[in-house]
């Protein structure tokens, strides 16, 4: 009943911070309303009984990449931020089919996983050795060559921002009088 | 049903209690600061209300909620207010995963002293942690100010390097655990009769680092700088408003980042340890009580170890703050993560 409820309260704040995300024209208020989708979601995580991922929701995505945006937008001007920009009307109309083929691709997805998955087979594991173990264990098992490739394509990443932030202080040093 | 109400009265009482303490303790800690402050400059300090100054805090309140309201022109309403909300909301809700003491019984009620023990409550205690930026990013902001976006752009800076500093420090701790649960780590600490401090002195002292680093105490607190920015981020604020900023960053945060200090590597609420022999209690006297004591012992001792370094050092550059961060500290962590991995299981098998 308790659960019902908070699910109700996180589902519906998400669902109108994203309306938010979308329609809002101030990009502080965008960030926040994207913030508040996140936090929400985490929410949601939490309700389900997925403390780890909520948690992680929360620490990776409504702090690590949020502070990002925050961090670009406090270094726009004050003026430029309130200024309205017009709406891209034909982009936006093109782009719609597009969108629709996402969301049906996204709803496929969610369909097929939902009749495949598991029901109920790992209820008893994780009442038994907590949210983490279980997770952890799943990870560094079945799904072990995914894991280690995305880290190997995190590391590329890491490498190619470290190369682009370097580049600017070599031509600095070239440049001197 | 009645084990509903049963643990719906007790939460609630939880929450009261320790929304009470930490507001509470949070305000007279400014008397603490004041007080310290003098006395390592060789000064009284307040002294003239209350005896030795001890309503000085009610004072200061009074003055405070009186002020005028003062609002910058071009400034955005809401979004400056909102941002005190943000600032107090993540550092108070830390407080929901802070262990005080070992579990106990009332009226045949085993009541564990924590909010809420979920298995993942360091993770929280960091997430939250973390929000003060956005706290800190929209009050510079909306003030539209040059100093106080100049500040909050540094605070902001420092409180994301050390974020992940912070984050590596302890893992060291987590590992030789086993567990994200705060109140676990306590009593695996008091099964295995070592306060992790002893083997992870280096884990703790970059914790400390950051500790200082993301409440903004001296020698980290530039976004402050009260000569070249005035006050940083909180220029524009006024009256109580003004006011609850530093009640939130020097003494709400403080209090709960030594909390979880305690927790993580002076073994919570557990008496004196000698490594791997067992504990030595000269509070035994006060029998069911001195765990509690233990636990407000340690963490007074931290807050006043943070006092002390907060009036003895000068402040770093902004540089030096953020090159500190990810050329010493983090590697210095990442140091410590793999040596712990190795002794870890050398130690518990």
């Amino acid at each position: 009943m308790i659960q019902w409820l908070v699910f109700l309260l996180f589902s519906t704040l998400a669902v109108v911070s994203g309306l938010g995300v979308v329609l809002l024209s101030n990009p502080i208020y965008v960030i926040l309303a994207l913030l508040s989708v996140l936090v929400s979601v985490a929410g949601i995580f939490f309700v389900a009984g997925a403390e780890l991922v909520g948690a992680l929701q929360l620490i990776i995505y409504a702090v690590a990449v949020t502070v990002f945006y925050v961090f670009v937008l406090t270094a726009v001007p004050w003026e430029k931020a309130l200024k309205k920009d017009p709406f891209y009307r034909v982009e936006g109309l093109l782009s719609f089919p597009l969108v629709l083929l996402l969301y049906a691709e996204m709803l496929l997805v969610f369909l097929i996983g939902v009749s495949v998955s598991p029901k109920g087979q790992f209820r008893e594991f994780v009442r038994q050795f907590g949210n983490t173990e279980v997770v952890g264990g799943i990870l560094f098992s079945k799904y072990f060559l995914a894991f280690e490739l995305v880290s190997l394509v995190l590391l590329i990443g890491m490498i190619g921002a470290v190369i682009i932030g370097r580049k600017e202080a070599q031509t600095y040093e070239g440049d001197t009088p | 049903m009645e084990g509903l109400i049963v643990w719906l009265i007790i939460t609630l009482v939880k929450i009261l209690v320790i929304l009470g303490i930490v507001l509470g303790v949070g305000a007279y800690l400014t008397l603490v600061e004041r007080k310290v402050a003098a006395h390592i400059q060789r000064r009284p300090g307040p002294m003239v209300v209350g005896w030795h100054g001890l309503l000085q805090p009610l004072a200061d309140g009074i003055k405070l909620l009186t002020k005028e309201d003062l609002f910058p022109r071009y400034g955005n309403r809401f979004l400056y207010n909102l941002a005190l909300v943000m600032a107090l909301v993540p550092a108070t809700l830390v407080f929901a995963v802070v262990p005080f003491g070992p579990e106990f019984k009332v009226f045949g009620v085993e009541v564990k002293p924590i909010l809420t023990d979920v298995n993942v409550g360091l993770l929280l205690v960091f997430a939250l942690g973390s929000m003060a930026v956005f706290a800190i990013a929209l009050a510079g902001w909306a003030s539209n100010s040059k100093y106080a976006l100049i500040g909050s752009m540094r605070k902001a800076g420092i409180v994301v390097s050390y974020e992940v500093v912070i984050t590596f420090a302890v893992m060291g701790p987590i590992i030789l655990a086993g567990t994200l649960s705060t109140y676990e780590i306590v009593q695996k600490q008091i099964e295995q009769e070592l306060w992790y401090i002893w083997l992870q002195p280096l884990a703790f002292v970059v914790y400390m680092f950051a500790l200082l680093a993301e409440t903004g105490r001296v020698p980290f607190d530039v976004q402050e700088a009260e000569a070249e920015l005035v006050t940083g981020f909180t220029v524009e604020y006024g009256g109580m408003k003004f006011g609850l900023f530093p009640l939130v960053e020097w003494y709400i945060e403080v209090l709960s980042l030594s909390a979880i200090a305690v927790v993580l590597f002076l073994g919570g609420w557990s008496p004196i340890n000698i490594p791997f022999l067992g504990f030595v209690d000269p509070l035994f006297f006060l029998g069911p009580l001195s765990p509690f004591v233990w636990f407000i012992l340690k963490v007074s001792l931290l807050f006043l170890f943070v006092l002390w370094l907060h009036w003895t050092l000068p402040r770093y550059r902004i540089d030096q703050i953020t090159e500190t961060a990810w050329k010493v500290m983090l590697p210095l962590t990442f140091v410590n993560l793999v040596l712990t991995a190795v002794i870890a299981p050398v130690l518990w098998g």
